[in-house]
């Protein structure tokens, strides 16, 4: 408990380093440079998804397979459960008229079981609603609503927003119920950007006339993307004779099958995704909104919003580099003025914290001689202890 | 087995052992039953990389192991060679020991005392499993073998190393400087009052304390301050900050332990260990050997870490002890009970940690089975130990009356 009594002392150094420091170094640079380091151009640390399927009923079967083929998709890009949130009415799977229960396929021939046993539906049911998605993505949710059900963004966060249904000139139909508008959905986006709960979201929807869903948006770092123009249908692609009823849609699919070529190390571009819409395949004129969207599209990767890659910086570590980075790291730990080395104590963390880059620019040279001279004294100790020992046990055998 | 060359030939297969490549598996490492956190091999590892790449090993909770371990295996590599010496001069004390209570130069049992120890699989899978419990034993050995042969000051030497690898090894102190003020032959059936000089026995303790400051102060400058090591080695066996599975009691009740009465409770654990002393050593003023064993099987069921290696010293030393052999009344019992928990503990162990479908409680069940055999090994031994002073029943009176309880 000796870092107690040193609590007084330790709390006034770091007030007096935080001001320091806050007066002293303008934050933006270092952090731009941490952010824009590997990435290149995206500056996002976190990737979420919500994919949306907003019909039900048996007929609609292809609907929630699109959904769920979106959902593997980004969850075998390496998106978390606890980072999608999927909203399926969820009533094909089980439904008394499903020759092959439990399962939802997204082609013909059934060779891909979609539903499988690992999947985690958010909102299900009744409870896919407008309001309810308003209230997920403007972060308005009532307390009671659990964590799983909630869109826990930050303005480092990439979202990929999937929506599938049928929809009409800048409408979107829930569940045979109600609509959501386009107007809605900017808004919502408006007071997601206002809150900085997104740094871009891709925003991608098959219905029909899907293009007018998203020529309300006015919000920045938006990337959209759409199955079909204004006065169009969206198709589906292809039926299942034993299912009964259409599969997928014609957009999704194309969609799938170019992200079925794409893994988590691709450096496969959105440019490459659009240029891949090939609309006499889709059979309708897919579109995409890119004004909105800060970056060059050659430059944004498909992984940006489809996967969850985390960076990691891999270099050849030498000897030497790591007794020096270990060095560093004991001498930054306990400087002199921290009394009593407890590692685990709040105030060491602190100040390592705050010391790293003030002594960032005086440690380096100083660094070789001092290593030489603590290997030295390691060994200086290992001799003493075994001299010591063997001295001890000589003696005691010898003149005892 | 009576042959000269037979130890010398069993010590040549563990070498042999050691030495030939074949894979030791990584399980056997690892296991819960051969180390525990103040004797694994791995986390001793740990250590050396740590301080060869100039960062306290101490730090961290890692390394439990003794600072001169660190010196000796950071000069010597932690090779299986080393394990192997260790038994062999573990088995070879044991054999001295044994000569010394004869009194005798070599005897035809010679080979079964070394057998005892080499082929006991309760320390040949340790020491297989590089469990630094190998050295601990080999120290302890040394110890009563110094003492045994009436060296004072290698005696106290070897008993100030085996305490400051293993805390718990403080409750030989009492009947080792007995063991020197005294002989070692066996008294057992002839008890009398002590007969050495307190005097000496002073003078060797105090010897002892100096061994064991020159000791700390080693291993002080090696691990480079005082407190780290101490309150991770030593400190461990006392606060127990590891809840790792073991064959011992500790564990499991620490798990559950509220906090307001967890130094309550360590206290009164420690205190448990350290009760039997005086009153062994009193009983037994007559023979410090036979009192050391006894201190060792308590050891042996009731330390803190326990692994395998504490009960198989014990059950190694009853070979040194053949006078007691007749007066045993359930030896046959005593060994079911290990045969049956050593069958039970790796399965438990199995079936709750890699498989899943148990838990703790079955496994600590088969610990207090063991528990139970170690107990039953003790209160055996020391009933027999005490049986031999009042002597055979004469033939005349055997189906009339038996000697039940001194």
């Amino acid at each position: 408990m000796q870092w107690l009594q040193h609590l007084p002392r330790h709390c006034l150094f770091l007030l007096a380093c935080l001001a320091a420091w806050t007066s002293a170094v303008s934050q933006d640079e270092p952090v731009a440079n941490f952010f824009g380091k590997h990435n290149g151009t995206s500056g996002h640390t976190n990737n979420w998804a919500v994919l949306v399927c907003a019909s039900r009923y048996w007929f609609n079967y292809r609907h929630m397979a699109n959904a769920l083929g979106m959902y593997r998709t980004v969850k075998r890009l390496g998106i978390p459960d606890s980072n999608i949130i999927l909203m399926l009415a969820d009533d094909v799977a089980c439904n008394a008229r499903n020759k092959f229960p439990g399962s939802v396929y997204a082609k013909s021939g059934r060779h891909l079981d979609l539903y499988g046993g690992n999947i985690e539906v958010d909102y299900r049911g009744y409870e896919v609603t407008v309001e309810n998605f308003i209230r997920l993505l403007t972060g308005r949710v009532d307390p009671s609503v659990p964590r799983s059900k909630r869109l826990l963004t930050d303005d480092r966060s990439n979202i990929f927003v999937y929506m599938t249904g049928h929809g009409g000139n800048e409408f979107l139909k829930f569940q045979d119920n109600e609509e959501i508008s386009a107007f809605d959905i900017a808004d919502a986006f408006e007071q997601m950007w206002q809150k900085k709960r997104y740094n871009e979201i891709f925003f991608m929807i098959d219905t029909c006339q899907a293009n007018t869903m998203y020529s309300q948006f006015y919000s920045p770092n938006i990337l959209a993307t759409g199955s079909s123009e204004i006065g169009e249908n969206s198709y589906s692609h292809e039926n299942d004779n034993d299912v009964g009823v259409s599969v997928i849609d014609s957009y999704t699919h194309f969609v799938l099958e170019f992200m079925e070529g794409i893994n988590k190390t691709s450096q496969v571009s959105m440019q490459d995704l659009f240029s891949s819409y090939d609309p006499v395949k889709i059979r309708s004129h897919p579109g995409v909104r890119s004004d909105l969207f800060q970056r060059p599209l050659e430059g944004a990767l498909v992984t940006d919003f489809f996967g969850g890659v985390s960076q990691a910086e891999i270099f050849p570590v030498t000897e030497e580099d790591a007794d020096t980075a270990l060095q560093y790291i004991t001498r930054v730990s306990f400087p002199d003025h921290v009394v009593h080395p407890d590692p685990v104590s709040p105030q060491a963390c602190h100040d390592q914290g705050v010391n790293t880059t003030r002594s960032n620019a005086t440690a380096l040279t100083p660094e070789k001689d001092n290593i030489m001279l603590d290997v030295r004294w390691k060994d200086i100790r290992k001799w003493t202890s075994i001299a010591i020992v063997g001295f001890l046990v000589g003696w005691v055998s010898f003149v005892r | 087995m009576e042959s000269l060359l037979f130890l010398p030939v069993l010590a040549t297969c563990r070498l042999l052992l050691a030495w030939v490549h074949f894979p030791v598996p990584d399980g056997l490492l690892i296991d819960h039953q051969l180390t525990s956190p103040l004797t694994s091999y791995f986390r001793l590892k740990e250590g050396l990389w740590l301080y060869n790449h100039g960062v306290d090993p101490y730090v961290g909770g890692i390394l439990k192991h003794s600072p001169l371990f660190l010196s000796l295996f950071s000069t010597v590599p932690p090779g299986r060679v080393a394990w192997a010496l260790s038994d062999i001069v573990g088995a070879w004390a044991l054999v001295r020991i044994w000569r010394s209570r004869q009194q005798l130069g070599q005897s035809r049992r010679d080979g079964l005392v070394g057998t005892a120890y080499l082929l006991n699989p309760y320390l040949l899978l340790p020491s297989l499993a590089s469990s630094t419990s190998t050295f601990e034993n080999g120290a302890v050995l040394l110890t009563l073998m110094f003492a045994a042969e009436g060296r004072p000051s290698p005696a106290l030497l070897a008993l100030a190393l085996s305490t400051h690898l293993s805390l718990t090894t403080l409750l030989l102190v009492v009947p080792v400087l007995m063991l020197l003020a005294t002989s070692p032959t066996s008294q057992l059936a002839s008890p009398r009052l002590f007969g050495g000089s307190y005097w000496k026995v002073l003078r060797y303790a105090s010897e002892f304390v100096v061994y064991w400051f020159v000791l700390v102060c080693a291993a002080s400058i090696m691990a480079g301050g005082v407190w780290n090591w101490m309150r991770e080695s030593w400190g461990a066996s006392l606060i127990l900050p590891d809840l790792t599975p073991n064959p011992g009691f500790w564990w499991y009740f620490f798990t559950e332990m509220f906090d307001h009465f967890r130094p309550f409770f360590l206290m009164v654990f420690s205190t448990h260990l350290v009760i039997y002393v005086m009153p062994v050593c009193i009983k037994f003023q007559h023979d410090a050997l036979y009192a050391a064993f006894l201190l060792l099987g308590i050891l042996g069921a009731f330390k803190p870490y326990l692994t395998l290696a504490d009960p198989g010293l014990f059950l190694s030393m009853f070979a040194v002890f053949p006078e007691i052999y007749p007066y045993l009344r359930h030896a046959i019992v005593t060994a079911l009970l290990h045969a049956h928990a050593s069958l039970l503990l790796p399965l438990f162990h199995a079936l709750w940690v890699i498989e899943g479908r148990g838990n703790a409680n079955f496994y600590y069940a088969s610990s207090l089975v063991m528990g139970i055999a170690g107990g039953a090994g003790i209160v055996d031994a020391c009933f027999a130990g005490m049986r031999i002073a009042v002597g055979s029943v004469p033939e005349v009176e055997r189906g009339k009356w038996e000697v039940i309880q001194q």
